[in-house]
């Protein structure tokens, strides 16, 4: 177990700047999720942290070592890949006891290490059968059973679920995070799938373009993002976006946004600002005409049983609500909006960034 | 129906391109069945079909055929011996160019395809210069080590190509794990090249087996020379022996034939692996 601490990390490559200078630590025995569209940067960051790509500059350390100059099998890591990589000429307990056997382990400490961990994950009828043999889910867990043999200070996954089947997914996740809390070694895990973000860390770190948008713990992220980016990233469905001007009058806040003037409570923010406001879809609710409402226009219904979700035509804006419950409404039928009180975020409609909890 | 016609045109082509091909087989084979007077018969079968001709060659019991066994075997040698040497150059110079992305094996690779620029009927004389300057004429090394030569740059292609379709991930796995490039290569890489090293080592060794030009030019006594270059022998005489210088031929071919029949398998497979990105 170890805390990792990144300082100052750039990587380049070539001319072109892909990382620029990101710096948060993970505490030990912390569960942390990497996530960010493809492109961001997360990836590479987690390979940086792997000794698999040179860091361009800035400090990794392991345990308050500095680890730039040391080669990945000297950083005491073990990383999971999205395609498994397991060697497909060795069988499952070859595969397990790969690393050690390099290490030139004793040969007993070898098997009993492999069928510690294959016990762990329900592993041992496979044992002797090769990768090629194995569906996808079991594929999975002898590449982190791989991981565990070596009992290493950090373990890394780069995406390990992409390659599996939606049902097989949540089942998969579950047991990552079981196995964290069973084994409690610090944990960097690397998605773009916002849901895994949410349901797996310990805390998050968003990434965009090679920067940290914002780092924190999942609930934190969704009830306080720091700017656009993030509110928009986390949630499903997304949080809706309207760009407007900030009006302040007689005590009453709105956002006026073409013909549409969008209350809100009393808050910060300058009258005639341009703003963005941003609703997640289950603080909207319908209501009748009036003064704390918006009128739309019913376009879709979707219903999925415990929920509803409704896509509705405000202005020139489509706005996605989502109900417990299945409201009697129909496509085409006119209806009003009214956001939860203090549940809209301001962002200021330039930089993004968060104006405060309206 | 379609099927049917598909099948009837392919067997229009497929039943000459087997006569054409299967034809001077068929001939090489009266010939070894045959006495001498019967051999220029022209006759499609022999009156009087006889083994004596196998005999003959198996007891050396003709001048030309006094070191049968002997040449025999240093065919065997020295193909095998091309064959190893050749998969070790090979797969060490595709790991490193392929792998571990040497700087500027792309080059060197290049480089090496260029020599096939030069038919190897003209680089047998420099061949010869050099075998002399190092004094390995006569010497069966000089023949392995020209064949190499000639085999290499093919096998360092076709075993690129095929590393360049394994999973980087494997790789990097492997380093995580704590292998070095050593163990990556005699661990990971090998095995995992089985199939590919089986089509390239049967690749050098048949065309060591089948050399004759450079067998020819670089060995001269009776006693290091492989077969080919005795059977060529076979010719200097006005009243050749036909008959023998056909048995020991097809004698000669069936090693080959038994060879590519058990990797038939891999041969396609490797050959042809990577020649097209999928």
């Amino acid at each position: 177990m170890a805390s990792v601490s990144f300082q100052n990390i750039e990587k380049t490559f070539g001319t072109t700047k892909v990382i620029h200078g990101i710096s948060f630590d993970i505490h030990d025995g912390e569960f942390m999720v990497l996530v960010g569209p493809s492109g961001c940067g997360k990836s590479t960051l987690l390979r940086m942290l792997a000794g698999l790509e040179e860091i361009s500059g800035g400090t990794i350390a392991i345990d308050g070592r500095a680890v730039n100059d040391v080669d990945s099998k000297d950083r005491d890591i073990a990383m999971v890949f999205q395609s498994y990589a397991l060697y497909p000429h060795m069988t499952v307990r070859d595969n397990m006891g790969f690393s050690l056997k390099l290490r030139k382990a004793n040969p007993a400490v070898i098997t009993e290490r492999v069928t510690k961990a294959a016990k762990i994950l329900n592993l041992d009828p496979y044992l002797e059968r090769y990768p090629r043999e194995l569906s996808g889910g079991q594929r999975q867990r002898v590449a982190m059973g791989r991981a565990i043999v070596r009992d290493p200070k950090v373990f890394l996954f780069d995406e390990p679920l992409s390659n599996l089947d939606a049902k097989l997914r949540v089942q998969m996740r579950s047991e990552i995070k079981a196995l964290h809390q069973r084994l409690k070694t610090t944990t960097v895990y690397v998605t773009h799938d916002q849901i895994e973000a949410m349901t797996m860390a310990d805390r998050i770190v968003v990434m965009h373009d090679g920067r940290v948008e914002q780092i924190g713990e999942p609930l934190d992220l969704y009830d306080k993002p720091d700017n656009l980016f993030v509110a928009q990233f986390i949630g499903s469905p997304a949080m809706n976006v309207v760009n407007g001007s900030l009006r302040r009058s007689n005590g009453h806040a709105y956002v006026e946004c073409g013909s549409v003037n969008w209350p809100i409570p009393p808050g910060p923010g300058a009258d005639g600002q341009a703003v963005a406001l941003g609703v997640r879809p289950e603080h909207l609710a319908l209501a009748g005409a009036g003064r704390e409402s918006v009128p739309g226009e019913i376009i879709v219904v979707e219903p999925t049983g415990a929920e509803t979700e409704l896509l509705v035509q405000v202005g020139d804006a489509q706005i996605t609500l989502v109900t417990t419950g299945r409201p009697n409404v129909n496509p085409g039928e006119k209806v009003g909006l009214a956001i939860d009180p203090g549940a809209a975020h301001l962002f200021d409609a330039k930089s993004g960034q968060r104006l405060a909890t309206a | 129906m379609k099927r049917a016609l598909t099948e009837a045109r392919l067997l229009l082509i497929g039943i000459p391109v087997a006569i054409w091909t299967l034809l001077p087989i068929y001939h090489l084979f009266l010939f070894s069945i045959s006495t001498k007077d019967e051999a220029f018969s022209g006759r499609l079968w022999p009156e009087h079909p006889t083994l004596r001709n196998f005999s003959i060659v198996f007891h050396q019991e003709h001048y030309f055929l006094n070191h049968f066994w002997e040449q025999l075997w240093n065919s065997l040698v020295i193909a095998v011996a091309v064959g190893f040497l050749t998969l070790f150059i090979a797969a060490s110079a595709a790991f490193a160019i392929s792998r571990l992305k040497t700087r500027g094996g792309r080059t060197i690779l290049n480089f090496a395809l260029f020599t096939y620029f030069i038919p190897a009927a003209f680089l047998a004389v420099p061949m010869y210069k050099a075998m002399g300057t190092y004094g390995l004429l006569n010497h069966q090394s000089a023949l392995i080590l020209a064949m190499v030569t000639i085999a290499a740059p093919y096998a360092i292609w076709v075993l690129k190509q095929a590393s360049d379709k394994l999973p980087y991930e494997l790789d990097e796995a492997a380093k995580i794990d704590g292998a070095s490039p050593l163990q990556l290569f005699r661990l990971v890489y090998l095995p995992l090249m089985a199939p590919s090293l089986v089509a390239v080592g049967t690749y050098a060794l048949l065309l060591a087996w089948n050399e004759y030009l450079y067998a020819f030019l670089l060995l001269s006594k009776d006693t290091n020379i492989t077969l080919p270059v005795a059977l060529g022998h076979f010719l200097s005489a006005d009243d050749s022996p036909w008959e023998l210088l056909m048995t020991t031929g097809l004698i000669y071919a069936l090693p080959p034939a038994a060879i590519y029949y058990t990797f038939k398998r891999y041969m396609v497979s490797g050959l042809t692996s990577g020649a097209v990105k999928s």
